[in-house]
């Protein structure tokens, strides 16, 4: 499974880069002629104290053009690192959850109703996306919440809630996570 | 340095960054624009020559401070690669770099370098930069020619203007095999090169599941 980012959450940060790649493209683009100009008056008049400044503009154009380059190279990778980051956290979380269903021993229609479950659903919608009857939704819910030791829907998305306010959504602490039966890693393994 | 974000990645960005569009697409346009449209050594055709240089400019920076991909420790210049390339797209695989692959590696270098040498003896024709053209252009509509130096030796000109020219049809021929290049990667080897460099993404990274159920109000 992979929920989907909404797709304007990845394209906006990329807009705003655009913008800022495309001033500093203007920026190389007036460099280059300021920098011409400044040698063609060199070549043509020679040093005096006007070209002298004029040069001067030149090399600190050219040295802001750089140092802005590397402030987008920056944004850039701080962008692909967030968006990294949320993939792992995603996956580790995906991991988190089939190995939680693994230690409960859930069926494959119980792991399906889990997981509608968790995404907010309640059973009479399961049931209708199911094509199954709500008697029957109900009663794998409650089987379900009985094998998780909750007492209902809201409890048991907190189970999953508490794993991601906790932090442990790196692949090994989802396994470690995997190995004991309440689902949460042990003290050692998260990082104090 | 740190491990970069894209580590682990097998392929070519799904989006090449903005520098690198915009550098390309500017470029083309100034190439296109110079080499069929404006008229030689007048006054719109230096200014999009200097343009294109700050371009230039603008992109071989980057190949030092840009991200990993668009650096050129990502894409060395190498025959035997290109060449090792070509062989295995004849071959029918369908090999993945993590920047460019090694033979459009090779044709952006010969592209740099004939723009540099284009710009270089265009530069050494005007003489003068930017604006100085801009008064020497004036001098030829007004056929006032007392604000210039004529005193230019002319078989050094006719050398610069052969070697110009040269360059000028080179930049158009590389062109014309690199759009027949991407075309025939892209086609016949369904390996899309072309909207990582417009704006799309290379495969269906960024289509919705259709195995989510969609969201019910509360």
């Amino acid at each position: 499974m992979n929920p989907g980012v909404p797709e304007r959450a990845r394209h906006r940060p990329g807009r705003h880069l655009a913008v800022l790649a495309a001033v500093v493209s203007l920026q190389a683009i007036a460099a280059m002629f300021f920098i011409g100009d400044a040698l063609a008056d060199l070549a043509s008049e020679g040093p005096t104290l006007h070209i002298a400044l004029e040069a001067l503009v030149a090399v600190a154009l050219a040295v802001g053009l750089v140092l802005g380059l590397v402030q987008l190279r920056r944004t850039l990778e701080r962008l692909r690192a967030q968006e990294a980051a949320l993939d792992i956290a995603r996956g580790a979380f995906a991991t988190v959850i089939a190995a939680q269903f693994d230690a409960w021993g859930l069926t494959a229609a119980e792991r399906d109703v889990a997981m509608l479950a968790l995404k907010g659903l309640d059973a009479t919608e399961i049931a209708a996306l199911r094509g199954a009857a709500p008697g029957t939704v109900r009663a794998q819910l409650s089987r379900l919440y009985g094998k998780a030791g909750v007492s209902g829907r809201a409890q048991f998305a907190a189970l999953f809630v508490e794993e991601l306010l906790a932090g442990a959504l790196t692949p090994a602490e989802a396994a470690a996570a995997a190995a004991t039966d309440a689902g949460r890693p042990q003290a050692g393994a998260r990082p104090s | 340095m740190a491990e970069p974000a894209t580590a682990g990645r097998d392929g070519p960005p799904d989006l090449w960054d903005p520098v690198v569009r915009i550098a390309h697409w500017g470029i083309a346009a100034a190439v296109l624009l110079n080499g069929l449209v404006t008229e030689d050594g007048g006054i719109a055709h230096v200014w999009i020559g200097w343009a294109m240089l700050g371009l230039l400019a603008l992109r071989l920076t980057w190949g030092f401070v840009g991200p990993d991909e668009a650096r050129f420790t990502a894409f060395p210049p190498s025959l035997g690669g290109a060449l090792g390339h070509l062989r295995a797209l004849v071959r029918g695989e369908r090999p993945r770099y993590r920047s460019h692959n090694p033979a459009g590696a090779l044709v952006a270098y010969v592209f740099w370098a004939m723009l540099a040498l284009v710009s270089a003896t265009g530069i050494a024709m005007t003489g003068t930069g930017p604006v100085g053209s801009l008064e020497r252009n004036t001098a030829i509509e007004t056929q006032d020619w007392s604000t210039l130096d004529l005193s230019e030796g002319g078989e050094w000109d006719e050398w610069l203007e052969e070697v110009h020219e040269l360059a000028a049809n080179l930049i158009l021929l590389l062109a014309v095999l690199h759009v027949a290049g991407v075309a025939v990667e892209s086609r016949l080897m369904g390996h899309n090169l072309l909207a990582p460099m417009l704006a799309g993404s290379r495969s269906a990274r960024g289509s919705p599941d259709p195995g989510t159920p969609p969201r019910m109000p509360r």
